[in-house]
């Protein structure tokens, strides 16, 4: 029993070294929709495809005036940041980190996105930080945050175009 | 278990330059189903505590399966992203409370070079940083650093700064200073919204796409060197400009109309520098800027400008400057593809015949889907005529039209190697060919 623990301990940290060593680490099942969230009280429900990637890229950085956006991604590794590089941004790993240390060089953004390392840590500073968006797994959205409508539709609809 | 916690640490302080690497498809595979195999047994362990009633902690980074209650610590371990996106934690600032401002962010950039050609003579108004030298050697590129501040929501500071060799170092009475130090861009700025956002400071000129795509990054670009017509220390278009911008961005339609309308000093006595101090009369350049960033053809970007101002230089005429500019960029890398043109033209205040100069460059380049996507070729053709008449440029522009072929390869994510041939062909002189090299990096 005892060298049956130390073998499960062993294979466990193994598998728990290599995801925090960046490995491809899907948090779930691969090939489920992401969501983007954001507070109840954000006045916006549905966005566009092209106005959901002109946020992820920086250009619109104002849900209002007096409301900017706050841009939660997930550290490398997660399925869902695959998803939304491959997506939203069309790029690899290597070109989303030189796109965002260019944006910040030209002067177009303060800073580049708030980096979460999980579900949990998004859903938490989406709730605390207002104008804050992230994407999560649409089947471990939150409850109590909102997920915005793309083209008109939700995660699991057909035709969403996050997955 | 003790043994384990230490190395699930090592692992942890690895991860973040492993992250980097390349798995081949079969390890992928298998760590795939390893982890997903975890998800199941999480989901189950969840299952039989939540039946018993009780609830285990585990780590923030831990999958998603992760109850909330055990992701507390995690909010407090939010951070800023360090080089945009970096997976570095840094300080413990609970990212839920409100920021305290000002909040400083400062990066890196350096570059060192190597040039070899068959001029061995004065380069003839290129630019010191096209590294045309009378001597082959390595050459210290700029150390650049970059620094942005919020000062609240809505304002911010944008600052850039160089210390460049110098070719006199420690010659003269005083010695000359070993480097340059120049405030190449202090910006403050008030964003109203996305469509209005005004800006006070010393800006490298939106007139073109090269001069505020790059700045001194010369890793962000992918050849070695600027186009001559917009070069640091060159004359074609004036680099610099001291004053005020509006600027903002509107959708347009899924246009994505992006517009930057400016006030400012102008060019200075010495045609490559802008007005710090002060302008040199009483007319102020005025500049406008107008481009689009479909929503379907994403990656494409094309402008135009529009630029006027009065000059007084040191050794010519004072004469009425205007410039207009268009370029047509794909921002992609399967292919890259940046072209631009520039006419300016220069009317005498005293009388006489105007005189049109211009400049343009073609360059692409295509990043390799071989060898880990790190090699990327590139070509330039560039050009530049400045005719006899026009009094203002003929000393100090060179009339030429030259080639460039090269590689660059990305040594890591944040540093890259570069190669390249040049061949020039001028007009007032002999042919110019060469070898550079270059190593450029951010930190």
């Amino acid at each position: 029993m005892r060298l049956i623990k130390s073998v499960s301990l062993r294979r466990a940290a193994l598998v728990m070294a290599l995801f925090m060593a960046g490995l491809p680490a899907s948090s779930s099942a691969p090939g489920s929709d992401i969501a983007i969230v954001v507070r109840p009280d954000l006045p916006v429900d549905n966005l566009s495809f092209a106005e959901l990637r002109r946020l992820f890229l920086g250009d619109r950085q104002f849900w209002t005036s007096n409301l900017r956006v706050t841009l939660l991604v997930r550290a490398p590794g997660g399925h869902e940041r695959e998803v939304v590089l491959k997506t939203i941004y069309q790029m690899s790993e290597a070109q989303f980190k030189q796109y965002w240390i260019a944006k910040v060089f030209r002067a177009e953004a303060a800073s580049g996105p708030r980096i979460v390392y999980s579900n949990e840590m998004a859903a938490e500073l989406v709730n605390a930080m207002p104008g804050a968006v992230a994407f999560v797994e649409a089947d471990q959205a939150p409850k109590g945050l909102k997920v915005l409508k793309i083209n008109g539709l939700l995660p699991g609809q057909k035709d969403y175009p996050l997955h | 278990m003790r043994c384990i916690v230490p190395v699930i640490a090592l692992f942890a302080m690895l991860a973040p330059g492993a992250a980097a690497q390349t798995t081949d498809p079969a390890t992928k595979e298998l760590i795939e189903k390893l982890l997903s195999r975890i998800d199941r047994l999480e989901k189950r362990v969840a299952e039989l505590e939540k039946e018993k009633g009780t609830v285990v902690a585990t780590p923030a980074a831990a999958p998603a399966t992760t109850q909330v209650k055990a992701a507390q610590p995690s909010a407090t371990q939010a951070v800023h992203a360090s080089h945009e996106a970096a997976p570095v934690p840094q300080a413990e600032t609970p990212e839920t409370a409100p920021p305290v401002y000002p909040v400083l962010k400062i990066s890196g950039f350096s570059d060192l070079d190597f040039s070899a050609t068959n001029l061995h003579g004065a380069s003839g108004g290129f630019g010191a940083q096209t590294l045309l030298a009378p001597h082959s050697g390595f050459e210290e590129g700029q150390f650049t650093l970059h620094l942005s501040s919020a000062l609240s929501p809505k304002v911010t500071v944008f600052g850039e700064t160089t210390l460049t060799a110098r070719s006199d170092a420690s010659t003269g009475t005083p010695p000359a200073p070993g480097f340059n130090a120049e405030v190449e861009r202090i910006i403050i700025r008030y964003d109203l919204n996305d469509y209005f956002k005004l800006s006070f400071g010393r800006y490298h000129t939106p007139i073109n796409y090269w001069n505020t795509a790059f700045h001194h990054g010369q890793w962000l670009q992918t050849t070695i060197s600027r186009p001559e017509m917009t070069q640091f220390g060159g004359s074609f278009i004036p680099v610099h400009f001291v004053g005020t911008l509006v600027e903002g961005e509107t959708p347009a339609g899924g246009l994505n109309l992006n517009y930057d309308f400016g006030l400012g000093n102008g060019r200075g006595q010495v045609l490559g520098r802008g007005g710090d101090f002060s302008d040199i009369n009483n007319n102020r350049a005025w500049l406008a800027n107008l481009f689009i960033k479909p929503d379907a053809l994403y990656g494409l970007q094309v402008g135009g400008s529009i630029y006027h101002d009065s000059l007084n230089p040191l050794n010519a005429p004072a004469a009425r400057e205007w410039i207009q500019s268009g370029h047509i960029v794909w921002q992609k890398e399967t292919p890259e593809f940046i072209a631009e043109f520039a006419n300016t033209s220069h009317q005498p205040i005293a009388g006489g015949a105007a005189s049109n100069s211009q400049a343009f460059y073609v360059q692409t380049a295509y990043r390799l889907p071989w060898f880990q996507k790190l090699w990327k070729p590139y070509y330039r053709f560039e050009y530049i005529h400045v005719p006899r008449s026009d009094a203002i440029f003929r000393s100090v522009v060179p009339d030429f039209h030259a080639s460039t072929a090269g590689i660059r390869y990305d040594i890591t994510t944040f540093a890259a190697f570069k190669f390249e041939y040049r061949h020039y062909v001028r007009r007032d002189g002999p042919g110019i060919f060469g070898f550079f090299g270059q190593t450029s990096f951010t930190f």
